[in-house]
Parts: structure tokens; C-alpha cells; sequence
């Protein structure tokens, strides 16, 4: 019992992170249509930012985190005009934008690997490795944190896009693009902001990243098929579908872990992710079969 | 009167031209049928006398290019099958090298047979593998598709990575042939120069056939195609299974070469980035262009870890690349060449 748990508690916390990572890749896909292969990585490059002011001037992480999402949304829209914009009239769109933001995964891996060596990583503030123990069940201080941060982030977006104008006008863009634009919406600002904010998330979930796990350049690659399961269960674009699929999946894959050990807690997701393509491509939340 | 005799020499003179124009397309159509002929065997007869200058002197690292150029090329050909004419992009095919890097490399560990014997079957084997594979992925289409064969890679890294039979992540030794230094390569050479031009034959042949025709009309537009009568599961899924064979037979010789089988050769995201660049950048469904790819993709790879040595520079690199090539070349060479009518003639292929 005391084990079960256990394992809950360490499923729900490093759920918190995942839908972090998660929710930014469903927003930008939510708006842009775009399946970006290289959020994993620009994850990384928030976690490096994150390192570099730990490592020099010692600021915590959690200081670190609004940074790293301010640099990385300058990042996201100086992508967006040099390589997205160009498609947004392309007939292969969907293909084409999966692609370049491939190739921009291996820029930024190579860049990042280039300037940071591909040296392992962490940021070691005093609660990454505390833990309270209540009874024999112990809770890890720094995914707790991070649970926690990750969640009231993505609480502070789901009200900026129920509440305020601008949401509501991402919002409608994600429900039909045309519409939204024949209803007066800038679409190409509010593509451009959202794919600000989805890289921004990026960066945050970048920070706690920094201190929850340890990382270098070619991490990514392990995180792509994890983040995209978590995404496509959750229902391509929907934020709240990626945050109770990142949970489920984290819990079933911690369970998983404790009874046939770590390496297939990992392929947890990625078998999961091949049975909802094939099940149910439009996942949990979709609304229709976007990607099929 | 004058008016008369005028138009009857204007329309002689028309009529010559005419008659000239169609003597020019008649010599034209048959130079391009006599260049079919003589191109390929000429190339052929120069890549299988290469090896002669090993009589002059040591030219390991020419073979060595040649036969790297020429793995790649048959595996790109191979790729352009399902991603070329069929427009289903995978960025999962190096696991077709891996399965049949290892299901040759083990034979050849545990039997002795050479790989170059064993390398039909390991493609058969693919061709098996990746139709059940095929038969589930194929069900998704565009992005989901490109999704899920990310995830196979995936998959199939941890399952090599701890299947202790093949060795786990740190693969199996296979023993070096015992051919003096000069001459050890020359089976390998050969293996894949014939595999180059077997490949590059077969999606000749592919291409133009029912089935080729059929797997295009797919990539135009599924929904019409399946509406004309094609059966596109079946297509779809032949054309995967058929990619696969050529990316399976390039792997079983390629453990061989390398004198090991180990998941992080062949099972990392460079080999299939490379396929896919290679096609894109040569032009994407087109005979010529995965050999071109293949040629300069080598050849850029080659120059950057000489000069610059360090392979995140090489990562870095590749990407930019990759941009550059989508956004402004989405035809690829081949296909950009060929729409402002200025491809040269020996290069086409089709």
C-alpha cells in the first residue's frame, strides 16, 4: 500500500513537469497547426539559460524561470519570422512545417552542443534533492516545486485565454481560422503571439526542467516521442487534454517502472502514443481527426 | 501573280522548318534512348574499375567515400519509394538498417556467411517487417505519420539496447576479413555499388509502372486516388515494405564493413535525417535526385568534420542546411532544374 503510494506520489509529481512541456506544443499546434518536433529542444535551451544564471550569479532556478521564458519567446518569434511565416501559404503546410522544425531541433541541438559541450547538466539548488518524508512516504521538495510552479503557470494561461480579449481571439483562431479572421482577428498577430507564448512555456518548462532532471544538447530526442504522446492523448490543441494526459501517463508509467523496472516506464509513452495514433487520432479532447 | 509564287515559298519554307523540327525531335528522342544506354554503363564501368588504383597507390579513402556515397544512395533511393512517390515522409527508416544490420551481422557472428550473401534475405526479412509495421503506421496520414515513425525509432532504440542476445547497447564484435589492407575493401565495394545500381534500377522500373503511377496518384491527393479504383492500403503499404527491403539490404552489409553491430550506429536520428535531406535535397520522387543528395550530402559532410571537426558544428550545419533546402528549394535540385526546363539532359533520369 505504502508503495502504490509512493509511485502515485512520484507519477503526480513529474506529471506536474510534463504538462508544462507539454501544454506550450499544444498551444502552438492548437493555432498554427504546426507539430513542433523542435520544442524538446528549445526546452533545453531555457534549461541552459536557467544553468547559466544558477551556475555564475547563483540565482535559483525558480528566479531564473520568467528569463528563460522572456529569451526564448524573443527566440520563438525570431523563428517564426525567419522560418514559419514563409509557409503559411504553402500547400504541403503540415508536412513542410514538420520538417523545418526539425531541422531547426538539430540547429539548436548543434548550436547548444557547440557553445555548452554535451557535458550533463543540472542545476543543484537546496530543495532539488530535499524530500518530507510523511510516514514512510517521502515527496521529492524539488518536483513538488516544480509540480507546483508548473501547475498554477499553466492555471495563469488557462484564465489569460478564457478571460482576457487576446485569449479569447487565440482561442477562436484555434476553432476555425478563417472565421476568427472574418470576425476582425489579426490572425497573423495572434499566430505570432501564440507561438511567442508556446516557446515561452517552453523556456519556463525549460527552468524546472533544469533542476528535475539532468540534461544536455542531445536530450531531446527522448523527450520528442514522450511530449508528442502526451499531446496527442490529451486531443492535439487542447491544453486541458495535455495536463490530465501527462498525468495519467506519467502515473501509469511510474507504476510501470516499479514493476518491470525504468527502461519500459519510458516505452510507456511511446507505445501509447502509437495506440492513440491508431485508436484515436484525434485523442481524449480533439474535437476531429486533425492529424488523420 | 507575284503574291501567289510568294505564299507557295512561304509555305515551303514552312514546311522545311517543319520537316527539320521533327528530324530534330526524332534525333533528339533517339540520342536520349542511346544516352539511357551508354550513361549507365559507362558509370557502372568506372565505379567497378575504381578499385584499380590501388595499383598505383594507397586510395582507401576515394573506395571508402565511393562506397559511403553509394550505401547512402541506395538507402535514399529506398527511401523515395514511400517518401518520394508515395509523399509519406518517414523519419523512421534507420530502423530497417538496424534490423538488417543485425539479422546479417548475428549470421555472420554465429554462422560465418558473409553479409553480402545474407544481404537479399536481410531484405526480405524488411520487406516482411515492414509490412506489419507498414500495415499499422499507414493508417495515419501526414504528421501523425511522421509522428509515429519517430516513436518506432524510439522504440526500437530501447528494445536493441537491452536485448542481451545482440549485445545490448554495446552490440557485437564481428570478426575483420583477412584480406591484406589494401584490397580489404573491395567486397564491400563492390556489395554496394551493385546495390546502389540495383536500387536506383528498381525505382526506375517502380516508377514507371501501374504501381508507380498508382503510388504518385496517391501522393497527389489519397482521397481521389482511392476514388479512381487504387487500392491505396495495399499500395501504401508495398511501397513501405519495398522501401524497407532496400534500407534493410544497405544495413546487413554495412555491420560487415564497420566490423560491428552496435544500436548507436545504426539506430540514431543522423542516418534517417540523412535519408531524408539526401531525397529533399536531390529532389523528392525523382530517379536522379536521392543519388545527387546522396553525392552532395556526403561530400558536405565530408568537408565540414574535416575542416571543422567538431560533429555538433556538423548537427548544427546539417540543419541549416535542411532550412535553406525546404524553404527555398522545396523541389530539390532535380525538381528545380527540371521546372525552369534547364536540367541537364544526363541527369535526367526519369
Amino acid at each position: 500500500m505504502e508503495q502504490i503510494i509512493q509511485t502515485l506520489i512520484l507519477g503526480i509529481a513529474l506529471g506536474g513537469v510534463f504538462a508544462l512541456m507539454g501544454s506550450g506544443l499544444s498551444l502552438v499546434f492548437g493555432v498554427m497547426r504546426i507539430v513542433n518536433l523542435a520544442h524538446p529542444s528549445l526546452i533545453i535551451a531555457g534549461a541552459y539559460v536557467t544553468y547559466w544564471g544558477f551556475r555564475l550569479w547563483g540565482i535559483d532556478p525558480l528566479v531564473m524561470l520568467p528569463v528563460a521564458a522572456v529569451v526564448l519567446a524573443g527566440i520563438g518569434v525570431l523563428l517564426y519570422k525567419l522560418v514559419f511565416e514563409r509557409e503559411a501559404r504553402s500547400a504541403k503546410y503540415s508536412e513542410m512545417t514538420v520538417l523545418l522544425t526539425f531541422a531547426t531541433a538539430m540547429i539548436v541541438e548543434g548550436a547548444l552542443g557547440f557553445m555548452f559541450t554535451n557535458t550533463q547538466r543540472v542545476t543543484s539548488p537546496g530543495y532539488a534533492t530535499d524530500a518530507i518524508f510523511i510516514g514512510n512516504v517521502f515527496i521529492p521538495m524539488g518536483q513538488l516545486y516544480a509540480g507546483i510552479v508548473s501547475l498554477v503557470i499553466i492555471g495563469a494561461l488557462a484564465a489569460f485565454l478564457k478571460y482576457s480579449r487576446f485569449g479569447n481571439a487565440i482561442r477562436a483562431t484555434t476553432q476555425n481560422r478563417d472565421a476568427a479572421e472574418l470576425l476582425g482577428v489579426n490572425v497573423n498577430l495572434v499566430g505570432i503571439m501564440s507561438f511567442a507564448i508556446g516557446i515561452g512555456l517552453a523556456g519556463a518548462a525549460g527552468a524546472l526542467v533544469s533542476f528535475v532532471f539532468s540534461f544536455f544538447p542531445a536530450k531531446h530526442w527522448e523527450w520528442v516521442a514522450v511530449l508528442m504522446s502526451l499531446v496527442v492523448l490529451g486531443g492535439m490543441g487542447s491544453i486541458l487534454g495535455t495536463v490530465l494526459a501527462s498525468f495519467l501517463l506519467s502515473i501509469i508509467a511510474a507504476f510501470v517502472g516499479v514493476w518491470f523496472g525504468s527502461t519500459w516506464s519510458t516505452m510507456t509513452f511511446f507505445l501509447a502514443l502509437f495506440l492513440i495514433l491508431l485508436v484515436r487520432p484525434q485523442g481524449l479532447f480533439g474535437e476531429k481527426p486533425e492529424l488523420a | 501573280m507575284t503574291v501567289a509564287t510568294k505564299s507557295d515559298a512561304s509555305e515551303g519554307v514552312s514546311a522545311v522548318l517543319e520537316a527539320r523540327k521533327a528530324y530534330n525531335i526524332k534525333l533528339a528522342a533517339s540520342a536520349d534512348k542511346a544516352r539511357s544506354i551508354w550513361f549507365p554503363l559507362v558509370l557502372m564501368a568506372v565505379l567497378l574499375a575504381l578499385p584499380a588504383l590501388q595499383f598505383v597507390g594507397n586510395y582507401n579513402y576515394v573506395l571508402h567515400l565511393v562506397l559511403f556515397t553509394a550505401c547512402y544512395a541506395a538507402m535514399a533511393s529506398g527511401w523515395n519509394i514511400l517518401g518520394g512517390f508515395t509523399g509519406y515522409i518517414s523519419l523512421g527508416h534507420n530502423v530497417f538498417f538496424a534490423i538488417g544490420g543485425y539479422f546479417a551481422g548475428m549470421i555472420f557472428a554465429r554462422y560465418g556467411v558473409s553479409t553480402i550473401l545474407m544481404a537479399p534475405m536481410a531484405g526480405i526479412l524488411c520487406a516482411a517487417v515492414g509490412y506489419l509495421i507498414g500495415s499499422i503506421t499507414l493508417k495515419t496520414r501526414g504528421p501523425s505519420f511522421i509522428i509515429s515513425s519517430l516513436a518506432l525509432v524510439m522504440i526500437a532504440r530501447i528494445l536493441f539496447d537491452h536485448w542481451t542476445f545482440v549485445g545490448g547497447a554495446n552490440g557485437v564484435a564481428l570478426k575483420a576479413n583477412d584480406l591484406p589492407v589494401l584490397w580489404s575493401k573491395l567486397p564491400y565495394y563492390y556489395a554496394f555499388v551493385i546495390l546502389a545500381a540495383f536500387s536506383v534500377w528498381a525505382s526506375y522500373r517502380i516508377k514507371h509502372s501501374k504501381f508507380g503511377l498508382g503510388l504518385r496518384a496517391i501522393s497527389k491527393d489519397e482521397i481521389k486516388a482511392e476514388s479512381a479504383g487504387i487500392d491505396t492500403r495495399t499500395y501504401k503499404v508495398l511501397a513501405f515494405a519495398i522501401s524497407a527491403a532496400f534500407v534493410g539490404m544497405a544495413g546487413a552489409v554495412w555491420g560487415e564493413y564497420l566490423t560491428y553491430i552496435r544500436p548507436n550506429i545504426f539506430l540514431v536520428i543522423l542516418v534517417s535525417v540523412n535519408l531524408v535531406l539526401m531525397c529533399i535535397l536531390g529532389g523528392k520522387g525523382t530517379i536522379a535526385g536521392p543519388v545527387i543528395g546522396a553525392i552532395l550530402i556526403t561530400a558536405f559532410n565530408e568537408v565540414f568534420v574535416a575542416t571543422l571537426g567538431a560533429s555538433e558544428l556538423n548537427i548544427l550545419a546539417t540543419g541549416v542546411l535542411m532550412v535553406v533546402v525546404l524553404l527555398f528549394f522545396p523541389l530539390g535540385i532535380v525538381g528545380t532544374l527540371a521546372r525552369n526546363h534547364r536540367l541537364p539532359r544526363i541527369l535526367n533520369w526519369d
